[in-house]
């Protein structure tokens, strides 16, 4: 393929063919539009329209028929050309090409796991300290988590709350294992694209902001909830979570992604004459 | 002398000397897009300014409970006609100029397929428009006065009825809009043919900028949408004159039928509106970030998924009906739906910004308050579609607060994105950055102040289209805060209006690329001569001024 972007067709001579001007659609529109106002002002108001509407019909077939009324317009100064650009385009990430896609190279998705699933163990770990604390039970802070989905739960008593109860346990650990590992795999895809300290954001931004939307929130979706959480405890096992997770998913090795590859390569299909991984160039 | 050329080129393509009758009669027998173009988007705006002017007194009359400024029978005609004229009149004409004089641009041809069609469509418009506006002098109303319609821009069944309607205000809406619709059909055909026939060689579907996509299913959807409207309005007509019963409920005829049939070209026909808001930053942000967009290939798909989407959502407009549980939840179903490639573009255009060069002119200040409010109007619609939840505020402010928002936050904000890209290379003049910025502010703050805040009064239960209201609701505060938010707006008008006349007389030359794109519309002269290009490009990528631009490493080779 040529580079020269822009194949000149040999010009015309005096100039180019445009339609010539004509009144004729504005004729035909205006008696349309007469023809209606004349059903509610007065009926010849849709007479003379309609002889409007005629004039214009016939004014255009003629225009068109039998052949285009043109008008040569005169060739005027055209643009200036186009001229490569001397400085050369910043790459991103060093990259050589433009057509680069950032994050070029990202933490792969175990990494999201693991960090989640570990985050999450030490979290519950945080919280029950909490709660042997604050309550000295084991179970408070596991009651409370399945509150979240079991009905009942949050209208019992501290007493009661700070009991073992199967149901609530197999529901909190259902309900801290799925999060965990969502919001795991969700750090792992973003952690990459924050520009920045991702260790902070982390560990204080998401966590503070999560916090806060509980906190604002839960008076509407479980105000007898409200009464029962110790705010310093969740804020703190949220933090723990996100310094173990967000430490772990940093600290892996990162990979490229495969924007470069091509189809071929991204299939798994291996034969002689395809060009290794990243090597292809068009 | 090239001075005297470039005075001779484009909009002031008239001979020096001309009087005022040639001028005049150079701008109605006209047949170029461009030309056209122009003028659709002026008399947008002159019916923006008049719909603004109808608003502004609503909010006057709300700015405090018992007030009197205008009477109940005078207010069902301001929301009306605002509602009437900010659709049809200032959204649709404008989305259509600016597609009149850039899809030939872009895809490197010299006018649309059918020119004098154009013509025709755009005067459709225009007398369209006037005629509805001529009722507030022509229409009888019920004590022989003109007026204008009152039935609201939805003109729900059966109110619109002879019964209930007397004198001529309803027609006047059906007859007005009817003729523009005529308009707006004949220049949707003619921008689906001219897309799919007069592309420049080597202007592959999947070469062609996404503006052109955007415009190209707008337009399908046009031709879709606007015959059931045009449709529902001559039974209507049948009704009220002819003794035909559609929607006349004493009469055994169906008034959820028009709401139906209404709503199959209303739902639609907001996705027509905002498909061009996409299309303008599809074009803006970019150019702007100094990057590629991202994920071509999936927002053409999402621009099609959207425009096939939006045909089966119509019943969300009805949920407070009655319609049985199931066909709440299809619908309910179907609405959500959408939201998934609306938010696929959200975020193509999310990263596209992402990593780049990003540069603050007026273009992209418009295009992010676009993104931001675009997307909190289409989160509010998320849970308007949750039917529970839309029993409880449907009707209410906090409806008005959510089209607001997809309206006029993302709408109106694109096109004054489009006017600050584009206007240089109409008027071959730039508009003031500090104006410009000024203007952004000031709307940015007016907009969210009025509008905002409805959604508060919508939720304490304050319904929609009432004209005044009783001091003990608790909704004073809010109502006195989204009026406050007008003054602002007004100022930003103000602004705008000053930045467009002082750029045309005396504006920066801007030159033919005044923002290094890439898009064939800047490889021509500001202003474009009347057959816009002297040959006809050949084009190898989506972006063929890159590949001008940068020979060492063009497009085509990824593409
Ligand atoms: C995520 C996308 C969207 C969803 C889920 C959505 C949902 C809804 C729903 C359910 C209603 C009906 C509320 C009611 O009357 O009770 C509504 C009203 C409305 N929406 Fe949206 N919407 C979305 C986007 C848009 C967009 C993009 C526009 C226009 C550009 C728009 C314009 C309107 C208008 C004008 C109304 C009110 C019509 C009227 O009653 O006068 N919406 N929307
Ligand atoms: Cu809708």
């Amino acid at each position: 393929m040529s580079s020269k972007e822009f194949h000149p067709r040999p010009p015309q001579p005096e100039g180019i063919e445009i339609p010539a001007p004509t009144s004729s659609p504005f004729t035909c529109a205006f008696g349309l539009t007469l023809v209606a106002a004349g059903l509610v002002t007065q009926w010849v108001v849709t007479i003379i329209g309609f002889m409007l509407l005629i004039i214009g019909a016939i004014g255009w077939f003629r225009e068109v028929h039998p052949d285009d009324q043109e008008e040569i317009a005169r060739i005027q100064r055209g643009p200036l050309p186009i001229t490569p650009r001397t400085s050369k385009v910043k790459r991103l990430m060093g990259q050589e090409r433009h057509r680069q896609r950032i994050p070029a190279m990202i933490h792969p998705y175990s990494a999201g796991v693991w960090g989640g699933i570990i985050g999450g163990v030490v979290m519950a770990i945080v919280a029950t300290i909490g709660s042997l604390i604050e309550h000295g039970s084991l179970w408070y802070a596991c009651n409370l988590l399945s509150a979240t989905i079991l009905i009942g739960v949050e209208s019992q008593t501290v007493e009661q709350l700070s009991q073992f109860s199967t149901t609530s346990f197999v529901v909190a650990m259902i309900i801290q294992s799925l999060m965990s590992v969502l919001v795991g795999l969700i750090y792992g895809v973003t952690l990459p694209m924050i520009p920045r300290f991702p260790l902070l954001f982390a560990a204080v931004f998401v966590p503070l902001v999560w916090s806060g939307l509980t906190w604002a929130t839960i008076s509407v979706i479980n105000p007898l909830l409200q009464d029962n959480i110790d705010w310093l405890w969740f804020i703190g096992a949220q933090i723990t979570y996100g310094i173990v997770t967000g430490w772990w998913i940093i600290n892996t090795e990162k990979i490229g992604t495969m924007q470069n590859w091509s189809y071929l390569e991204r299939v798994g299909i291996e034969s002689p004459g395809i060009p290794e991984q990243g090597e292809s160039d068009e | 002398m090239s001075t005297m050329d470039q005075k001779n080129q484009g909009l002031q393509s008239h001979a020096p000397g001309a009087t005022f009758a040639t001028r005049l009669h150079e701008w109605i027998a006209t047949s170029d897009h461009k030309k056209l173009g122009v003028m659709y988007v002026t008399a947008g705006l002159i019916f923006f300014l008049i719909g603004g002017f109808e608003a502004s007194m609503m909010r006057w009359q709300l700015s405090w409970p018992g007030l009197n400024v205008v009477g109940p029978e005078e207010f069902n005609r301001l929301f009306t006609m605002h509602g009437t004229t900010m659709v049809f009149l200032v959204g649709m004409p404008i989305l259509l100029g600016v597609a009149n004089y850039f899809v030939p641009l872009m895809i490197g041809a010299r006018d649309l397929a059918f020119p004098r069609l154009n013509a025709f469509g755009f005067w459709l418009f225009l007398f369209g428009g006037l005629l509805l506006y001529y009722s507030y002098f022509g229409a009888q109303g019920l004590y022989g006065m003109g007026s204008s319609p009152d039935v609201g821009w939805f003109a729900y069944a059966p109110l619109t009825e002879k019964t209930f309607s007397r004198g001529h205000s309803t027609d006047y809406w059906i007859l007005g809009i009817g003729i523009s619709g005529f308009g707006s059909i004949a220049t949707g055909i003619n921008l689906i043919v001219t897309i799919l026939c007069r592309r420049c060689p080597g202007m592959s579907l999947m070469k062609m900028p996404l503006f052109v996509w955007l415009m190209f299913i707008d337009a399908i959807l046009i031709m879709i949408a606007m015959p059931p409207l045009t449709a529902a309005q001559v039974m209507l007509l049948f009704d009220r004159w002819l003794g035909a019963q559609f929607f006349d409920t004493q009469d055994g005829g169906s008034a959820v039928l028009w709401q139906n049939l209404f709503w199959f070209f209303g739902h639609p026909e907001v996705y027509i509106l905002i498909l061009p808001a996409f299309a303008y930053v599809s074009e803006i942000i970019p150019v702007f970030s100094r990057k590629v967009i991202f994920g071509y290939p999936l927002m053409v798909a999402a621009t099609i998924a959207i425009g096939f989407i939006s045909l089966g959502v119509w019943v969300h407009h009805m949920f407070a009906l009655g319609l049985s549980p199931m066909v709440n939840a299809i619908f309910m179903g179907s609405t959500m739906l959408i939201a998934v490639p609306t938010g696929m573009k959200m975020f193509n255009w999310i990263a596209t910004l992402y990593g780049g060069r990003i540069l603050l002119h007026t273009p992209m200040l418009f295009s992010l308050g676009f993104l931001t409010q675009f997307l909190l109007g289409g989160l509010t619609g998320v849970m308007l579609a949750v039917v529970p939840f839309d029993w409880q505020v449907s009707d209410s402010y906090f409806v008005v607060g959510h089209f607001h928002y997809v309206l006029f936050g993302g709408l109106v904000f694109s096109i004054f994105a489009a006017i600050y890209y584009w206007l240089p290379k109409v008027s071959g003049r730039m508009l003031d950055e500090k104006i410009g910025k000024w203007h952004f502010w000031l709307l940015f703050i007016g907009f969210n102040l009025t509008f905002g805040p409805m959604h508060v009064s919508g939720m304490l239960g304050m319904p929609r289209r009432i004209y005044t209201y009783q001091a003990d609701r608790g909704w004073e505060l809010w109502n006195l805060l989204s009026s406050i938010g007008v003054l602002f707006q007004i100022a930003a008008i103000l602004f705008f209006t000053y930045n467009v006349l002082n750029s045309l007389f005396r504006g920066k030359k801007a030159g033919d690329d005044p923002w290094d794109a890439w898009t064939l519309e800047w490889a021509t002269t500001s202003p474009p001569p009347e057959y816009n290009f002297k040959e006809i490009p050949v084009v190898h990528s989506r972006r063929p001024l890159w590949d001008e631009k940068h020979p060492e490493d063009p497009d085509w080779k990824y593409e």
